[in-house]
């Protein structure tokens, strides 16, 4: 869950909430029932959503061989997934540390960046075919945090 | 055409294994510490290592380091056994049959998950029969008394006892720098013991650069 919700949380013994964040805590839910709408969208059309972007990411490119490509469409399945979770949980933290770290590890070992970016542009293309623009925007944050790790080149290690 | 569905492993993607939250499960009424599999994980304070180190030498003196290794070659050959099962069992693809690259993602993530620091594999003496492993943080150095000499024997016997498995043939491991006596990290090399043994009287006069020298030369 949101880390500022999950503090709130934290405070029934002390006192009861404040206004701004009964406020917080109001618009998580009231986004609710919005966020489950999207992220059973995106659920029940994964599989056509990506098959077409799979499609489309062999016709531009001819030349890659066929193992990178699948390579980054896993990835891509895998991190629309966590994408997805993460909007429902309303959590960047929760993309980020479960998805992240470790794929950006695999994405630099495999090189896969260039294939990627053609991938995001065509997957971001499809999904706002896909889903409506409220919906879309839930998603986004989640997506552009994913793709905008993933597609930095090998940085100083920061696993450290 | 690539087929997305056929990309799926029982409309799975496996990715990471050893997610430090996700793997680690507790019940703390139980007092109990699980895996996600449900095996049963122990939490050693750090009062204990430093008791097993201090116990160790009182006991045996300088055959320690022996003992050590020797624990952590037993500890070592299970680890891998068990590690293998779990890769296998998640990745539906037995290790052999894994990429290396991903092999090795899952050990690094396995070793922080456990607490026993991050581990890299360096590969520039590779070709002279050599694999260099680097380990930072390790509460084995940290909480070891100090010394003169690198004092990770425990570590040293784990990587051996799991790079013999890994590749079928009786490998040894020696450190050649060490975190309790002020590296940036701990350096084991391993390689076959014929080839490594000169090793093990230079690790006190010499730097891990001028010990690969040496013993590659």
């Amino acid at each position: 869950m949101h880390p500022q919700l999950e503090t709130i949380f934290d405070e029934a013994e002390n006192r009861y909430l404040k206004p701004e964040e009964l406020s917080l805590l109001g618009e998580y839910v009231d986004s609710l029932p919005e966020r489950l709408e999207a992220y059973r969208n995106l659920r029940d059309r994964e599989l056509k959503i990506m098959q077409s972007v799979a499609d489309q990411l062999q016709l531009e490119l001819p030349q890659e061989k066929v193992e990178m490509l699948e390579r980054s469409i896993k990835n891509a399945l895998l991190m629309l997934r966590y994408c997805a979770m993460g909007m429902l949980l309303n959590d960047e933290a929760f993309v980020q540390e479960r998805l992240l770290g470790w794929l950006s590890l695999t994405v630099q070992v495999y090189d896969t960046r260039s294939i990627d970016a053609v991938l995001y542009r065509l997957l971001n293309q499809r999904l706002k075919q896909a889903l409506n623009p409220r919906h879309l925007a839930l998603l986004g944050s989640m997506l552009l945090l994913a793709q905008n790790t993933l597609q930095q080149p090998a940085s100083a290690d920061t696993r450290r | 055409m690539i087929s997305v569905a056929d990309l799926l492993t029982n409309n799975r993607i496996p990715s990471n294994y050893f997610a430090t939250d996700a793997y680690v499960r507790g019940d703390l009424e139980l007092g109990l510490l699980e895996n996600r599999q449900g095996d049963r994980l122990l939490a050693v304070p750090e009062t204990l290592i430093q008791g097993i180190y201090a116990g160790l030498d009182k006991e045996t003196g300088q055959a320690s380091c022996l003992v050590l290794f020797n624990c952590g070659r037993w500890w070592g050959k299970n680890f891998y056994v068990r590690f293998c099962e779990q890769l296998t069992d998640y990745y539906s693809v037995s290790p052999a049959d894994m990429p290396m690259v991903e092999f090795l993602q899952a050990l690094q993530q396995c070793w922080i998950t456990h607490g026993w620091g991050k581990i890299e594999l360096d590969q520039s003496y590779q070709h002279r029969g050599f694999l260099v492993i680097k380990v930072w943080n390790s509460p084995f150095a940290k909480l070891a008394p100090q010394g003169k000499q690198p004092v990770c024997f425990l570590e040293a016997g784990i990587l051996s006892a799991f790079f013999s498995q890994l590749t079928g043939r009786e490998l040894h491991c020696i450190q050649t720098t060490c975190e309790s006596l002020g590296s940036d990290c701990n350096r084991f090399v391993i390689g076959l013991t014929k080839r490594l043994e000169p090793a093990e009287t230079l690790v006190t006069n010499l730097d891990h650069e001028a010990i690969m020298q040496q013993i590659s030369s």
